[in-house]
């Protein structure tokens, strides 16, 4: 068997067989999901359970209008008190009190002006803390204006529900729906951007595992150093697809299971109706496609600098990371320039940062799910994947240079400098 | 017929000229010392000999044709100084891998380590992982999978360190072994009792440049100071010895040890002997230890090879 082929063969196996590949394959979507639900119930949950008395001094808040309030939502509680403002100051917390309110007798309906009030709190709270509480205030205010004004509930809805909202529409692509574009598009990038640091320090490792080992030396007498270090790329670029190709299987199995029993009514109805919107709004190949493409492509381009860096450094993980510092940020860098380029997904910014070879990966990730070739060019794809490979192309063959000598090296950290000499040092 | 000729090879580094024009022959079946302090160039000697390097000038002519790094390296066994083993990986495991890059076959492989691991009693340490091992342990398993694909050629680095004496036995008879079927062993160390042992011939490299090859015999031999030691059935007195024939080197009760002067032959000296009178029990020729003489020529360079600009 070829020789790259047994290396490719030992990288992937004894990956794959790990228990913590197996536990990362299984846990990564659990803790995404996890991640994901968790905020959005924290950001939901925190603020509740405010329990706030109220001095009402301006005579516009009545008991009635407050219960109502609080059976709409229970959350926080608001309760009318008929105390003088510094018995409620010093005994709030006895009362069983988070804080306390006064609505000063200045406020006044016919104002043009906002109003700041201050809610007194035993413990911090955040304005987001405060939000609910503000929320029910404002409702209750907001009817007192209407029945001043003579505004009835016909009207109220026209002037609450009878608002202008825009939607961009390319109209070279009309089945592009930017919503459901910018979720994928975050979500691919977003993976791509994982994955890369994720298993290109995973090529570190395992190159820095070799010399610690002491096994390099033994391995280049049988193999040239340039297989040995294409066998670990590759092997565990195969390890990422894997995992990444049981992500989708997954998916695939939660869809049809679901859409299978689940598809009657309920919030799991709706999913479903949201990933069928998904799959008929976008390119489903094109995106898959592309997706491995700079999956892989990006892997090679950044997993070669990292197996540099591996067989530069001895077995100190500090200088492992300080030298890879330049490295990690290029990615860094990229995922950030995403965010803005999916504000503008065929801006100056994004056109050149999804050409350009070391953000091409995650930055085109980003455009290709508006469209292709509405937002994104056939021109500018091609020219995108052509770089990219010329790319990893360069630097997997820069990196093996550095590869030869660093991995028979022991003793001092290189600088970059006398890396490069490496690389560019004849035969 | 040689396994291995090395023509004026070369190779500079930035700072050192680590090989500077060493032509060598090694005859098919010889175990060969290669000797020379730290830092004299054999590592990378052996780095071009294992085609991990190319030379810079020179040639390698291997098993009588122009050494192929792809092709030859199958038929080459190195055990480098700075060696390991993938730790978390079952030693069966690796040791099939291992014979696998050599270009045996999975099966083939397989059939050879099991005979390998009984040779050695190491058969229940299939499943184990090198982690588990000792020092020693490992160091067994490092020759079997450096040996194991029947190379012609073995290089061992320092192939004993570590090792206790009932394992360093067990090696070397399998060194002996090899040799007697045909393979051809270089032997790097520093440790010159078991160069004298163990080889038959020996080269010693000294910054970068071949200072002396022949074999253990005749290097013997060419570095003789003509010491004698002289044991008498009676005691000998300061009279005895006053003459311009030998110097003393050491004197006891009834043994001596003498320099014969140039010129004077021993004959001359065991004359002189009997004609004074006294019983000689034994004349035994002094010849160095490979460890004198190694010292003797390198003993005067610096400790430590010095960092230069080289340039070529």
């Amino acid at each position: 068997m070829n020789k790259t082929l047994l290396i490719i063969k030992r990288e992937y196996l004894t990956r794959v067989r790990k228990k913590t590949f197996i536990i990362s394959t299984i846990l990564f979507p659990v803790l995404y999901i996890g991640l994901i639900f968790g905020t959005s119930y924290i950001a939901v949950k925190s603020g509740t359970n405010l329990h706030v008395g109220v001095i009402d001094s301006s005579g516009y808040f009545d008991k009635g209008a407050l219960e109502r309030e609080n059976m709409k939502d229970s959350s926080s509680i608001l309760t009318l008190v008929d105390l003088p403002a510094d018995s409620l100051k010093k005994n709030f917390k006895t009362m069983g009190y988070d804080g306390y309110l006064i609505i000063p007798s200045s406020l006044n309906w016919e104002s043009s002006t906002g109003q700041l009030f201050t809610l007194h709190t035993g413990r911090t709270i955040g304005i987001e803390g405060a939000q609910p509480v503000q929320a029910k205030l404002n409702n209750i205010w907001s009817g007192i204006k209407n029945e001043k004004l003579g505004i009835d509930i016909t009207k109220k809805t026209i002037l609450e529900k009878n608002t202008i909202n825009l939607k961009p529409q390319n109209v070279e692509d009309e089945k592009a729906d930017s919503g459901v574009a910018t979720g994928i598009a975050f979500v691919a990038g977003f993976l791509i951007y994982i994955i890369l640091l994720l298993y290109g320090s995973q090529v570190m490792m395992g190159v820095m595992e070799e010399k610690t080992n002491r096994i390099a030396e033994v391995m280049v007498s049988s193999v040239k150093p340039f297989q040995l270090m294409l066998g670990k790329i590759i092997g565990i670029g195969l390890v990422a697809l894997t995992q990444f190709l049981l992500w989708i299987a997954f998916v695939f199995i939660i869809y049809n299971v679901s859409s299978a029993y689940g598809s009657d009514g309920g919030a799991m109805g709706s999913m479903i109706g949201g990933v069928q919107k998904v799959f008929t709004s976008i390119n489903v190949p094109l995106i898959l496609f592309c997706f491995i493409f700079y999956l892989l492509g990006g892997f090679f381009f950044y997993s070669s600098l990292y197996a540099a860096i591996g067989s530069a450094v001895n077995e100190d993980m500090r200088e492992a990371q300080s030298l890879s510092f330049p490295i990690t940020m290029l990615v860094i860098i990229s995922i950030a320039l995403m965010q803005a380029t999916m504000r503008d997904p065929s801006g100056p910014m994004a056109v050149w940062g999804s050409i350009i070879p070391f953000s091409s990966p995650i930055i085109m990730m980003g455009r290709i799910p508006f469209g292709v070739p509405g937002t994104v060019p056939w021109w500018q794809l091609i020219a995108s994947m052509a770089a990219l490979i010329a790319g990893f192309i360069f630097t997997t063959w820069f990196a093996g240079k550095i590869y030869r000598t660093g991995i028979l090296m022991y003793g001092k950290k290189p600088s970059w400098k006398e890396m490069l000499k490496w690389a560019f040092r004849k035969n | 017929m040689s396994i291995l000729e090395l023509h004026h090879l070369r190779k500079y580094f930035a700072t050192q000229k680590a090989v500077d024009d060493i032509s060598l022959n090694i005859e098919k079946g010889q175990i060969f010392g290669l000797l020379g302090p730290n830092g004299a160039g054999k590592t990378t000697l052996i780095r071009m000999i294992t085609g991990i390097f190319y030379p810079d000038e020179g040639e390698i002519m291997f098993d009588g044709k122009k050494f192929d790094p792809v092709n030859d390296i199958g038929k080459i066994g190195y055990m480098p100084e700075e060696r390991g083993l993938y730790k978390k990986m079952k030693i069966g495991e690796q040791t099939e891998y291992l014979a696998q890059l050599k270009g045996l076959s999975r099966s083939e492989a397989n059939k050879k380590i099991k005979e390998w691991f009984i040779k050695f009693d190491m058969h229940t340490w299939w499943n184990k992982k090198v982690e588990d091992l000792s020092k020693g342990m490992s160091q067994k398993l490092q020759f079997v999978t450096t040996v194991l694909h029947e190379p012609k050629l073995i290089i061992l680095d320092e192939p004993f360190s570590g090792l206790d004496p009932v394992n360093t036995n067990l090696i070397k008879d399998e060194i002996y072994n090899l040799a007697q079927k045909g393979a051809t062993i270089i032997f790097s160390t520093h440790r010159m009792e078991q160069v004298e042992e163990i080889c038959d011939h020996i080269a010693l490299v000294n910054k970068g440049r071949k200072i002396l090859d022949g074999t253990v015999k005749q290097v013997k031999q060419d570095f003789k100071e003509h010491l004698f030691k002289v044991s008498f059935a009676d005691q000998v007195t300061p009279e005895h010895l006053a003459i311009h024939l030998f110097e003393v080197k050491k004197k006891e009760n009834k043994e001596v040890v003498i320099k014969v002067d140039p010129g004077y032959s021993n004959n001359d000296v065991l004359q002189y002997f009997i004609n004074k009178g006294l019983r000689i029990e034994s004349f035994n020729e002094i010849l160095p230890s490979l460890n004198d003489i190694f010292i003797r020529l390198v003993g005067d360079t610096p400790t430590a090879r010095q960092f230069q600009e080289v340039t070529a």
